[in-house]
C-alpha cells in the first residue's frame, strides 16, 4: 500500500507535512512567477541564498552562535537578492539579465567558500543544495506554517494589484498603483517561497517545484486564482508520490519529488502537443 | 484647454527624439497623430502619461503635471504588446481599469463591476465577459482594452495604433466606436490608417522629431503611404 509507510514512520509524516506546507506558498507564488515569466529571476534568487546559508553556517560554528541557523541566512540573503534584482529591473532594465546571472553565481560561490571555511563536518551543504526533507524538525514546520500564513495574507490583500502588475505595469501605474514597491514585494515573496522549498527539495531543485505545478496548472484553466489552487494540489501530489517513490526505491527524497514533477510536466507537454496536432 | 505643451524636448542617450514642441489641445477634441516610424509618436504618448521625463519644457494636463494627471488618462496600446497566454478573463481585464478605486485590502467598490459591464456593453463584448482574453480575436481583444480604458472614465484617451493588427472589418468597428465617443472626452490617436478617417478627426498632428499641425482638409491621402509634404502649418 502506498499510504502504509506514512502511517507508521514519524520521519515520513513530518516530511509529508513539511512538503504540503511548502507546496502552499510555492503553488501560489509560483503561479505569479510563471505568468509574469520571471523564472530566471527566481532561479537566481534560489541559488543566491546559498551565500547566506554558508555564511550563517560558518558564523554558527566559528563563533558558536547556536541560534543562528542556515535557514535564517537563506531568508536574509534571498530577500537581499530579491531587492537587488528588483532595483536593477526598475532602474537599469537593459542590464537585468547580466545582473541576474552574476547574482546566481556569486551567491553560490560565497556559499561554497564559507562552507569550506566552516570547521567540522559540513554535510549540511549537500542537504541545502539537494534538500533532505527527512531532517525536518517540529521547529522547521512551525517556521514553514508561519511563512505560509504571511504569504497567503499578503497575496489575499494584494492579489488584484499583483495580477495588474504581472499583466501590464504601465496600466497599473496609470491606476495609481505603487508598481515598484509591489514588484519588490512580489520578489520578496518569491524569496520566502524559495526558503520554504529549500527544506523540501534543496536550492538546486527549488525552481522545479516553484514553476512546474503552476506551469501544468496554467494549461488547465485561464484564471490565475484557479491556477494557484491547482498548483497547490499538484505540489501536494508530487510531494506525496515523490516521497513514496523515494521510500520504496531508497532514492534521495528531494530529487525524487523534483523528478516526479518533471515527469508529470513532460506528460502534460506531450498531451498538449497531441491536442494541438489533432 | 485640456493639454498644453511648452517648448518640450526629449533626448535618449544623447539622441534627440522630440524638440521644440509647442502644442495645445482643446477639451473634447479628436486628434489623429501620424508620422514615420521612429518619429517620436509613442515617445510623445509616454511623455503625456509621465512614464518619461522631458529633457526640457513642460506638459500640463488639466493644469496638472502628467504624473499628477494619470487618473485622468485612459491608455489603449496595441494588442500585440500583451502576452495572449496570460490567464485572465475579459471581465478581470476590464476591472483593472477600476483599481484606483480599490481599498487597502484590495476590494473594489460594488459599482466597479456595474461600470465594467457597462463598458463591455459599449464595446459590444457583453457575451465575452467570462472568456479568456487570449481566446479573443485581434479586434475583440483591442475592444476589450478599450473597455478597460473607458471604465476609468478618462478625460484624455490616448490610443497607440489601435487598429494596426486587426482586419478591415474590426478596424471599422473600432473606428465607429471611437467616433461615438467624440465630444465625451479628448482623444489622441496614433494611427497609420489615414485613408479611412482623415476627414473625421478634428485635427491631425504629424510627429517627426517636431510636431506639425494640420486641419483635416490639409491632410492628403499620400500621407498614409509615408509621403509627407508641405504645406505644414505652425502649431498655435
Amino acid at each position: 500500500m502506498i499510504f502504509e509507510p506514512f502511517l507508521s514512520n514519524l520521519f515520513l509524516q513530518y516530511a509529508l507535512f513539511a512538503s504540503f506546507a511548502a507546496s502552499i506558498a510555492s503553488g501560489v507564488i509560483g503561479s505569479y512567477v510563471v505568468v509574469k515569466r520571471i523564472v530566471f529571476i527566481s532561479g537566481s534568487i534560489s541559488h543566491s541564498v546559498l551565500g547566506g546559508m554558508g555564511f550563517c553556517l560558518w558564523v554558527n560554528r566559528h563563533y558558536e552562535i547556536p541560534w543562528l541557523s542556515p535557514l535564517q541566512g537563506a531568508l536574509a540573503s534571498g530577500i537581499l537578492s530579491a531587492l537587488l534584482i528588483g532595483w536593477i529591473h526598475l532602474k537599469y532594465r537593459e542590464r537585468e539579465d547580466t545582473v541576474i546571472a552574476a547574482l546566481w553565481s556569486t551567491g553560490m560561490s560565497i556559499g561554497v567558500i564559507f562552507t569550506t571555511l566552516t570547521p567540522g563536518y559540513t554535510a549540511e551543504l549537500m542537504s541545502f543544495l539537494f534538500g533532505n526533507i527527512l531532517w525536518v524538525s517540529q521547529r522547521d514546520i512551525h517556521l514553514l506554517l508561519g511563512l505560509d500564513l504571511l504569504v497567503i495574507t499578503l497575496v489575499a490583500i494584494f492579489h488584484r494589484k499583483f495580477l495588474a502588475i504581472c499583466f501590464d505595469e504601465k496600466q497599473a501605474l496609470l491606476q495609481g498603483i505603487a508598481v515598484h514597491s509591489l514588484y519588490l514585494l512580489l520578489l520578496c515573496l518569491i524569496a520566502i517561497s524559495v526558503v520554504l522549498l529549500i527544506q523540501v527539495v534543496g536550492a538546486v531543485l527549488v525552481i522545479t517545484m516553484l514553476t512546474i505545478p503552476a506551469a501544468i496548472a496554467s494549461t488547465l484553466t485561464h484564471r490565475l486564482s484557479s491556477i494557484m489552487v491547482i498548483a497547490v494540489a499538484l505540489g501536494w501530489l508530487f510531494s506525496f508520490l515523490g516521497l513514496s517513490f523515494s521510500y520504496t526505491l531508497n532514492w534521495p527524497p528531494g530529487a525524487t519529488i523534483a523528478l516526479t514533477a518533471a515527469l508529470f510536466y513532460t506528460f502534460s507537454l506531450l498531451k498538449k502537443k497531441n491536442v494541438s496536432t489533432c | 484647454m485640456i493639454l498644453k505643451v511648452n517648448d518640450l524636448e526629449f533626448s535618449y542617450h544623447k539622441t534627440t527624439i522630440l524638440q521644440n514642441v509647442n502644442l495645445s489641445i482643446d477639451k473634447g477634441a479628436f486628434v489623429g497623430i501620424f508620422g514615420p516610424n521612429g518619429g517620436g509618436k509613442t515617445t510623445f504618448l509616454q511623455l503625456l502619461m509621465g512614464f518619461l521625463k522631458p529633457t526640457k519644457g513642460t506638459i500640463a494636463i488639466s493644469n496638472h503635471t502628467p504624473k499628477e494627471a494619470r487618473s485622468l488618462i485612459g491608455y489603449v496600446p496595441q494588442v500585440t504588446h500583451y502576452d495572449r497566454q496570460f490567464p485572465l478573463s475579459v471581465l478581470e481585464l476590464v476591472l483593472m481599469g477600476c483599481l484606483s478605486k480599490s481599498s487597502w485590502i484590495g476590494t473594489l467598490p460594488k459599482e466597479s463591476k456595474i461600470r465594467a459591464l457597462e463598458a463591455l456593453k459599449r464595446v459590444n463584448l457583453t457575451d465575452k465577459q467570462e472568456a479568456s482574453f487570449g481566446t479573443l480575436s485581434g479586434g475583440q481583444a483591442q475592444r476589450a482594452l478599450l473597455a478597460r480604458a473607458l471604465v476609468s472614465q478618462p478625460k484624455l484617451l490616448l490610443l497607440d495604433e489601435p487598429t494596426a493588427s486587426v482586419d478591415p472589418k474590426a478596424e471599422k468597428e473600432i473606428h465607429d466606436l471611437l467616433f461615438s465617443l467624440k465630444g465625451e472626452m479628448t482623444i489622441l490617436m496614433v494611427t497609420h490608417d489615414l485613408e479611412t478617417i482623415y476627414q473625421k478627426v478634428d485635427r491631425w498632428l504629424c510627429i517627426n522629431r517636431q510636431i506639425s499641425s494640420y486641419a483635416p482638409s490639409e491632410v492628403c491621402q499620400h500621407f498614409s503611404h509615408g509621403l509627407y509634404h508641405h504645406p505644414t502649418l505652425p502649431i498655435l
